[in-house]
C-alpha cells in the first residue's frame, strides 16, 4: 500500500464479494457503518506549505466542503483525515508523525501538492523530507503545485468512495509494516527516535499484528526506549524548578 | 529650547567626524541614508560602543554572514540603525574561516544572541561570550553547517533521502515520439558543476 503505484488515484467501484461474512445482517451493518463513516469526515489539516492557501476557499462558502460531510477538526484525537498540505521539513515530519499516532483508527492521510509526493520544487533541500509515504501510510495523493480547490474536493470525494467501498485501509498498513516505517523514521531522526504512542501494543490490541510489524528497527527502538514519565503538574511559577 | 531634527549635512559631517576616532577604516556612502563601513575585526566592538554611546545607534537590525571560500574568510555585516540620525550603518568585517571564531556583541546588543546563534548554526562561526550557541532551527541536523559554500545540498539529498522514481505512462508515450523532459536533473547538476 505504501509504494506510489499502489496508492489509488482513482476510486473504482468494485463488486462486493457476496456472502463473505455469511450473516446478511452483519454485512448490512458493515456497509451502513462504512457509508456513515464516509459521510462524516473530520479533517485535521496540517498546513505545512503553500497548499494550505487553497484550503480556506475549499472549506468556506465558495466551494463548501461541508456539503460533502467534510469538516475541519481542531484536535488530532477527534479527526479522521490528516491533510498534509505541502513540503515537509524533517523537523515538521516529527510533529506530523506524533499527530498521526494520536489519531484514532480508522484514519486516513492525504498528501496535497507535489512536495509530499517527492519533494517537489524543494527536492534539493537538505531540510525537507521527500516522500511522505516513507514515513506514514498515505491513502491519497493530490498532485499539483498547488491543486485547485476543485482538485482537493475531487480527491476527497475519491477518498470517500474508497472509505465507502472499504478500500481505504492503509492505516492498517502502519501497524502491519511498522518496521518499514520506523526504519525510515529512524533514518531521518536518528536511532533514539521514539514517540509517546506504543504502536506495537496498539497493533496487538487491534489484532493487526503482521509479520513485518516487528523487525530489526523495532528491536533498536526497544533498546533505546525510555519509559514515558507523567508530566509534572505545577501551579504558579516556581523559578528554581523552572531553571 | 525647541528641538529640531539635524539636517542631512549635519548628520553626514557629524558621523564622519565621529568615525575618525577609529583608525584604519574605510567609509562609503551608498546613499543619503546608507553608510558602509569596512574595518578590521578588532575595532568592531569599539565602533559599536562609539555609535551606541555617541550617535544613538541603539538598534542592531541584523548580523549577516557571507562565506568567501576563495579568500578563506567569513564576512560579518552588522546592520545598525539610529532613530536620531536616521542613517543605516553597515559595518563589514572579515574574519578567518579557520577557526572561525569571533567575539559576541551580546553585552552591547542583546538581540545579537539570536543572530549569532543563527550564524553559528548555518555557518559554524563560533561567537565567544554569546549566551547560547546550541541548536536553534535545525534541531534534527547533525551534518556540516549547511550554508557554507562547500556544502553540496544536492549530494546530501542524494545520500540521505530515498528517491521517488517518477516514470508515468504518459511520459513514456511522449518520449517514444521523441519528446519528453529536455534537461534531466542530473544533467543540470553536471552543467552547474562544470561552470
Amino acid at each position: 500500500m505504501s509504494e506510489l503505484n499502489t496508492i489509488p488515484v482513482v476510486a473504482e467501484e468494485t463488486e462486493r464479494p457476496s456472502g463473505g461474512s455469511g450473516n446478511l445482517l452483519a454485512r448490512v451493518f458493515d456497509e451502513l457503518t462504512a457509508f456513515a463513516r464516509s459521510r462524516s469526515m473530520f479533517m485535521l489539516h496540517y498546513c505545512t506549505g503553500c497548499g494550505a492557501i487553497e484550503l480556506p476557499p475549499a472549506m468556506t462558502s465558495r466551494f463548501d466542503m461541508e456539503r460533502l460531510g467534510i469538516q475541519p477538526m481542531v484536535t488530532p484525537r477527534q479527526a479522521d483525515i490528516l491533510l498534509v498540505t505541502g513540503y515537509v521539513s524533517t523537523k515538521t515530519m516529527k510533529r506530523i508523525i506524533l499527530t498521526y499516532e494520536q489519531m484514532n483508527s480508522p484514519k486516513y492521510v492525504i498528501g496535497i501538492c507535489s512536495c509530499t509526493v517527492n519533494g517537489g520544487m524543494y527536492w534539493q533541500s537538505y531540510a525537507t523530507a521527500k516522500k511522505l509515504n516513507d514515513y506514514l501510510p498515505v491513502d491519497m495523493y493530490i498532485a499539483g503545485c498547488m491543486p485547485r480547490p476543485e482538485a482537493v474536493i475531487h480527491g476527497l470525494r475519491e477518498l470517500m468512495a474508497n472509505v465507502k467501498s472499504g478500500k481505504a485501509n492503509s492505516w492498517k498498513d502502519y501497524y502491519q509494516r511498522y518496521d518499514h516505517y520506523l526504519a525510515n523514521q529512524q533514518r531521518a531522526f536518528g536511532e533514539n527516535w521514539q514517540t509517546p504512542t506504543d504502536v506495537i501494543a496498539e497493533a496487538r490490541h487491534y489484532g493487526l499484528f503482521g509479520p513485518e510489524t516487528l523487525g530489526e528497527h523495532t528491536a533498536l527502538l526497544e533498546k533505546h526506549q525510555v519509559p514515558l514519565q507523567p508530566l509534572e503538574m505545577r501551579l504558579g511559577l516556581n523559578e528554581e524548578k523552572a531553571r | 529650547m525647541k528641538l529640531t531634527r539635524p539636517t542631512q549635512d549635519q548628520v553626514t559631517t557629524g558621523l564622519e567626524y565621529l568615525l575618525q576616532q577609529i583608525s584604519g577604516m574605510k567609509t562609503r556612502w551608498d546613499g543619503p541614508r546608507r553608510l558602509r563601513v569596512d574595518l578590521a575585526s578588532e575595532s568592531l566592538p569599539a565602533l559599536l560602543e562609539l555609535l551606541k554611546g555617541r550617535a544613538g545607534y541603539v538598534h542592531l537590525s541584523a548580523i549577516s554572514c557571507v562565506d568567501w571560500p576563495d579568500q578563506n574568510e567569513f564576512e560579518l555585516v552588522y546592520h545598525l540603525w539610529s532613530y536620531e540620525m536616521n542613517v543605516l550603518i553597515m559595518a563589514h568585517i572579515r574574519i578567518a574561516r579557520e577557526p572561525g571564531v569571533y567575539v559576541s556583541v551580546y553585552d552591547l546588543y542583546h538581540p545579537a544572541a539570536f543572530f549569532e546563534r543563527d550564524i553559528h548554526e548555518m555557518f559554524g562561526v563560533f561567537f565567544e561570550g554569546s549566551p547560547d550557541m546550541g541548536k536553534f532551527i535545525l534541531t534534527e541536523w547533525d551534518g556540516p553547517p549547511p550554508m557554507r559554500k562547500e556544502f553540496d545540498g544536492e549530494a546530501w539529498v542524494m545520500e540521505h533521502f530515498n528517491w521517488q522514481d517518477y516514470q508515468p505512462d504518459w511520459l513514456t508515450d511522449i518520449e517514444a515520439q521523441g519528446g519528453g523532459i529536455t534537461t534531466r536533473p542530473e544533467e543540470l547538476r553536471h552543467r552547474n558543476k562544470t561552470k
